[in-house]
């Protein structure tokens, strides 16, 4: 190969890194965050929220991980809500927030309150709000094909394929001050995923998940705080 | 390359070819935590037969993996500490034990009905699931059978990979047995009822009858 075709791929490669880092950070991906308000909210200074999936019992399948993204970003910020870790609720009001065991409604807060220790532990803890979180997120499509091969001169890539994503996320706030709910915001992303290669592949991966925890989160913290400007 | 290193190469090919094939989990004993909850007054034995204390439960899925789930010790340790949190006094009984010569209020034997697990490749989400069916037969004072209660629990898991989210769900799964049993046992084997009629009875045995008078 003559040195100014080497120099061109040389050139070319450099351009499709770039790109390929570039267009990484971008998808496309349509978000529809909702909340439908029942009560008064607000939260003090020393109060705390915990967060916790509908249980599986009755065939939620919530993510762990999703949980975790929003309770890391429900609580940074100069607005950042103190958050229980839901592991640290669950086990110390043990067996009354079991899969099996937590009340399905607010009727059963009440009766919830009178079982021995469990209105002191919550209170110990500060927690106001419990949030229930109902949902996930699938992969509703997809097509296209791709495949790669690699010999002794080098390798490739040739082909597209692509995929879509549903987030649909439902968080239900209860309010243990007044034993009723706060109201729901629900998150409805979705985003659509690209996988072009011609020799080198190039992701442009729609981060839907993560949108709608970022998506969700905002919306939480407004409702909780009551605060539209947040 | 010698003859031996070659055998070597070739005995860690094979090994690692077969770990392929074939999973095993072993489950350490779980701890619950501390429930809120009152204590029934009430002294208990706990009889926990041999094959309770070592269940293991091999199944082949779908004709391409082997899984092998030892719980070990978990059960009977699991039991032990729920029961302790339950009643005002547990004693673990020995297979050879008389529990007639204890003094105890009732007698609790759990054991296995059944175990089944399922993995993402046959239900096609990313969680692995465990159901358990245990038994608890509980015997009065003078050994007679007054309930055979079958509970019956599930974990689900997609946290970590492969064996670590089945032994998640397996835990869960035995935390979840835990929690209805403290829910439910003393309605479901009316411990306690038949702690406060046997009080009863014996306060009125005890209680002096009235005295005749001559009249009479």
């Amino acid at each position: 190969m003559n040195p100014e075709a080497t120099s061109r791929l040389i050139q070319a490669s450099k351009a499709s890194i770039m790109a390929t880092l570039i267009l990484t950070m971008t998808g496309c991906v349509t978000s529809r965050i909702e909340d439908a308000r029942e009560g008064m909210t607000g939260i003090s200074e020393g109060e705390s929220i915990v967060i916790l999936a509908k249980s599986y019992h009755l065939g939620n399948e919530t993510e762990d991980k999703y949980i975790a993204c929003l309770e890391k970003r429900l609580a940074r910020g100069s607005n950042g809500l103190h958050v229980i870790s839901s592991k640290v609720f669950v086990d110390s009001l043990f067996p009354w927030f079991e899969p099996r065991t937590a009340p399905t409604d607010t009727k059963g807060l009440a009766k919830l309150m009178d079982h021995p220790g469990v209105a002191e532990k919550i209170a110990e803890q500060g927690v106001r709000y419990v949030i229930w979180l109902d949902g996930d997120t699938e992969r509703v499509a997809g097509g296209g094909s791709l495949s790669c091969a690699a010999g002794p001169g080098g390798g490739g890539c040739f082909g597209f394929a692509w995929w879509q994503n549903d987030a649909d996320y439902d968080a239900n706030v209860w309010d243990l001050k007044e034993l009723e709910s706060a109201g729901t915001v629900t998150a409805d992303v979705s985003g659509t995923s690209f996988l072009p290669a011609l020799i080198i592949p190039i992701p442009l991966i729609a981060r839907t998940q993560a949108a709608a925890c970022k998506g969700l989160s905002r919306q939480l913290r407004a409702f909780i705080i009551d605060d539209p400007s947040i | 390359m010698t003859a031996k290193t070659f055998t070597v190469i070739c005995a860690a090919t094979l090994a690692a070819f077969l770990a392929g094939c074939g999973s095993s989990v072993m489950l350490d004993p779980p701890t619950i935590p501390t429930p809120l909850i009152n204590k029934i007054p009430a002294s208990v034995g706990l009889r926990i037969p041999a094959e309770f204390e070592s269940f293991v439960h091999s199944e082949e899925v779908i004709g391409r993996k082997h899984w092998k789930i030892d719980l070990g010790r978990s059960n009977a340790a699991l039991f032990t500490q729920l029961f302790a949190y339950m009643f005002e006094k547990v004693t673990v009984l020995d297979a050879d034990d008389d529990a007639s010569l204890l003094s105890l209020d009732a007698l609790i034997e759990p054991s296995i009905d059944a175990f089944e697990f399922s993995v993402p490749n046959q239900t096609k989400t990313e969680a692995f699931a465990v159901w358990i069916r245990y038994r608890l037969k509980v015997y009065n004072a003078d050994g007679t059978v007054v309930a055979n209660w079958p509970v019956s629990a599930y974990g689900k898991s997609q946290s970590g990979g492969g064996t670590d989210a089945l032994r998640r769900a397996a835990v869960l799964a035995m935390r979840d047995a835990a929690a209805l049993i403290i829910m439910k046992l003393d309605d479901e084997t009316g411990i306690s009822a038949r702690i406060s009629s046997v009080a009863a009875a014996s306060v009125a045995v005890q209680t002096p009858q009235p005295a005749t008078t001559d009249e009479e």
